[in-house]
């Protein structure tokens, strides 16, 4: 599980592999494809961490993508704000969002929690909308400072963020925290018995979760340079758990290379245009059937095996 | 230290209009080892998801253990206090192999009160129960007779006071039934346990425990020596009808 | 006030429609299907494809458009749910997927702009001193009527007993020996094709565009969990409530807001009684 050295010598791989590549191929709209790559990456595992271990789908991601940029938006514009405080700015809202929808609804079962939560990112979405003189409606809020002029240096930068990200949250979920969580997914009564405080753990680890999409959230504010309502949309939560899908559920790491993929995947079909997220949606039909245990993480297991074989 | 370690007083849930548990009350000593008998929809479920908190009594009611009030105390938390109970349908953590499984039981009571690694009770746990060398074994693979075992080592991990056992031998055949026995009999001398065990199958209690509690419908209607309670009119009756023999070797009734 | 009455009675009958379609399919086969707006909006949309390009008279591309609804609503049992069954949040994902799919199509075929369902009534009436299109008074009208006949179909004929059956225990249905998935398939028929009836009915004074599917499958969930998930009556009672709460909303506050009433309704629902009103399977 993620403790050989090989593991080891594949995540360098990976990380020296994206670093060097927009070295190779230098231009601005490579580093751009990759920053937003890495961006998900962050968001996608930070959803494997609570849904893929504990097994209860969260469908509303995007509230906490979707905070974390409005919190960003907001105290870099209208308060003027320094841009590096709109990370931990975004981490503590999004949490706090996190407490807010996840007490009432984490005792509910799988499907009415996901749709809780679906509900709870339409609701922003129209507060957003609701309130147009405050955050700017439709267009949401322009004109926010990048964190990092250099282009480069702020893919590095989120690079950075997604390594400390997955490797965080790897090292929990291979705790005794990751433990309880895929055992609440096991069975919850039961972990009651055994004395394990599952509301506790349930919404702990949504709030673990929320922090790091926030955290996202406004980097890609700082990125993108504007906030819009379109952060909330099902389209955005979906995308993220069609990520993890392909990377590999509960993996932590498979994520982030199902993020990148996918992200690269949709560069290249913008010859296709209008025809993206149609070939997304397919996509994502063809894995539930298909490949239920994702694409990446299958994948590297197979080329660690064969590579432990030679150690 | 009372000897006294489970006191129930009043004892009563409605479910809408059907009273369940009716006015039962009774005393756990120290070191015993308990039978709850009674035949199906009698609440001995019931009663045992009362006492551990997954479900609220009617008011009125007196639950005390070790001395303290746990009426209306979260179920993780009575665990936490020293209760620990198996399900009448075996529930093992499913996705986690047999090591992980016990580890969580040892997790859950709080790993502060467990002096030293975890990871080494577990393993000895694991020993003790006949499932030494299948740590690594994922749940979903044992047999059921394995599955009980596990129960009772996940149970174990926490260092309970009292062991609250739901059908430990049912669906097991009659050799699992008396390895098992003969498994918490020396649990329950090793680790100074105190059991109540709840089956329906006579035999194996008769050998299994000092004493037994009978419900039906609900109440109490009888307690004492298991040879006595055999030969009750009461229990009899809510196991056999009208029938003055009570077939020790048949086992299970109605 | 008679306004907000007749509106509002316009509102709940079209939430009815589509509320009875997806408690329907949930109480017979557990289904969670968000699909459920995309038979919404493929209502019509079929029913404008079949006016504009195919010059088809309305009651003939009506008729089309709910058949075409129904088949697809069968495939998507059939085909994507069925296997999926096993798990309900596998079977949220596929219907979810399908959703998207469907809405694309839409995107690709028709475009994003907004498309005009002709109205089987063109006249306004006035009543009682208020002026109501009749494409409004039509969708009630209908609305009513066919939910009353799908209550009489289920509490007076064999299908109705054996889908009643279905929904309150399914094991003991199939002991009886109730074709339990030959069942299903009607039911998710009749739910597909109600709510394209409610599509087609409503088309003419609510937008028709691509992503019209999320807010009425978001509403209907809002309803199915008021009332109660599973029960017909509940489901009634609930879009009644819901449909005269937006109006109310939408005449006192704003329009913007009507929208999250619903939606609020539901999160307070599921917190303070997951049952809903009538229902007998909890959330919980």
């Amino acid at each position: 599980m993620f403790n050989k050295p090989v593991d080891l010598f594949g995540a360098a791989a990976f990380i020296a592999f994206m670093a060097v590549l927009p070295l190779i191929f230098p231009g601005n709209y490579l580093i751009g494809v990759l920053t937003v790559s890495v961006i998900y990456g962050i968001w996608a595992v930070s959803w494997d961490f609570m849904s893929g271990l504990t097994g209860r789908e969260n469908f509303g991601h995007s509230l906490f993508i979707g905070v974390g940029a409005y919190t960003a938006g907001f105290l870099n514009t209208t308060l003027g704000v320094n841009g590096w405080w709109s990370l931990p700015a975004a981490m503590v809202m999004a949490v706090l969002f996190a407490l807010l929808m996840g007490l009432p609804t984490l005792r509910l079962k799988g499907p009415y929690f996901a749709l809780a939560m679906l509900s709870g990112a339409v609701i922003m979405q129209r507060l957003m909308l609701i309130f147009w003189e405050q955050t700017g409606g439709e267009e949401g809020i322009n004109g926010l400072t990048p964190l990092i002029r250099n282009q480069l240096g702020f893919y590095y930068f989120a690079l950075g963020v997604l390594v400390v990200t997955t490797a965080l949250l790897m090292w929990l979920a291979r705790s005794n925290w990751g433990l309880i969580l895929r055992a609440i997914r096991g069975d919850e009564a039961t972990c009651q018995a055994a004395g394990i405080n599952v509301t506790y753990y349930k919404i702990a680890s949504l709030m673990i979760s929320a922090a790091f999409a926030g955290a996202g959230g406004a980097m890609y504010a700082h990125y993108q340079l504007q906030v819009s309502p379109q952060l909330f949309a099902v389209v955005t939560s979906i995308t993220i758990i069609t990520m993890v899908y392909v990377g590999g559920m509960a993996t932590i790491y498979g994520p982030v290379g199902g993020a990148i993929l996918l992200v690269l995947l949709t560069e290249l079909l913008r010859n296709f245009g209008e025809w993206r997220l149609m070939i997304y949606s397919c996509t994502l039909i063809g894995i539930l059937f298909f490949l239920p245990n994702g694409l990446i993480a299958p994948t590297w297991r197979r080329v660690r095996a064969s590579l432990g074989a030679k150690e | 230290m009372s000897a006294t370690l489970l006191e129930v007083r009043n004892l009563n849930k409605h479910f809408g209009g059907l009273h369940a548990v009716k006015n039962v009350g009774f005393d756990i000593v120290r070191g015993e080892v308990v039978g709850i008998l009674g035949p199906n929809g009698a609440g001995k479920t019931t009663l045992y998801n009362l006492l551990t908190g997954f479900i609220p009594p009617d008011a009125g009611a007196t639950i005390r253990f070790q001395g303290q009030n746990i009426l209306g105390v979260a179920p993780h938390r009575i665990a936490g206090l020293g209760i620990s109970r198996t399900f009448q349908l075996c529930r093992p953590f499913v996705g986690l192999s047999v090591l992980e499984n016990v580890l969580v039981g040892a997790l859950g009571a709080g790993g502060a009160k467990i002096a030293g690694n975890l990871d080494a009770r577990a393993r000895e746990l694991l020993q003790r129960v006949g499932l030494g060398g299948k740590e690594a074994v994922p749940v979903e693979v044992l047999s059921y007779g394995d599955q009980r075992r596990l129960e009772i080592a996940r149970a174990l991990a926490a260092r309970p006071a009292l062991l609250l056992l739901d059908e430990p031998f049912a669906g097991l055949g009659s050799g699992e039934i008396d390895d098992l026995s003969r498994l918490i009999r020396q649990v329950h001398a090793d680790e100074g346990l105190t059991v109540l065990l709840i089956e329906h199958k006579l035999r194996e209690f008769m050998r299994l425990v000092d004493r037994v509690i009978a419900l039906d419908f609900g109440e109490v209607i009888a307690e004492g020596l298991p040879e006595a309670i055999v030969k009750h009119p009461a229990v009899i009756e809510a196991y056999i009808g009208r029938d003055n023999t009570l077939d020790l070797g048949a086992g299970h009734a109605a | 006030m008679l306004e907000i009455l007749i509106v509002g009675a316009v509102s709940s009958a079209i939430y009815a429609m589509l509320a009875v379609g997806f408690t329907l399919i949930f109480g017979v086969a557990r289904v969670l299907n968000l699909a459920h707006g995309s038979f919404y909006a493929l209502g019509a949309y079929g029913t404008y494809f079949f006016t504009a390009h195919l010059k088809w008279p309305l009651l003939l591309a009506a008729i089309a458009a709910i058949a075409v609804v129904a088949v697809f609503g069968v495939f998507v049992e059939r085909v994507l749910v069925r296997p999926m069954r096993a798990s309900q949040l596998a079977v949220l994902m596929i219907t979810l997927a399908v959703a998207l799919v469907v809405e694309q199509a839409m995107f690709l075929t028709f475009g994003s702009e907004y498309r005009n369902v002709p109205a089987f009534v063109d006249a306004k009436f006035h009543i009682g001193g208020v002026d109501v299109a009749g494409a409004r008074l039509l969708a009630l009208g209908v609305g009513a009527a066919v939910i009353a006949a799908l209550w009489l179909f289920i509490q007076h004929t064999r299908l109705g007993s054996a889908i009643l059956a279905i929904s309150q225990d399914p094991q003991a249905a199939q002991y009886m020996g109730i074709p339990s998935d030959r069942i299903f398939t009607v039911v998710m028929a009749l739910s597909a094709a109600l709510a394209a009836l409610a599509g087609i009915l409503a088309g003419p004074f609510l937008t028709v565009q691509p992503t019209m599917w999320l807010l009425p499958i978001v509403k209907a969930f809002a309803i199915v969990v008021v009332g109660g998930l599973g029960s017909i009556p509940g489901s009634i009672l609930a879009a009644l409530l819901l449909g005269y709460a937006e109006t109310i909303v939408g005449y006192t506050v704003s329009t913007s807001w009507t929208e999250i009433v619903s939606v609020a309704a539901t999160l307070l629902m599921l917190v303070v009684r997951p049952a809903g009103f009538f229902g007998k399977r909890a959330a919980f």
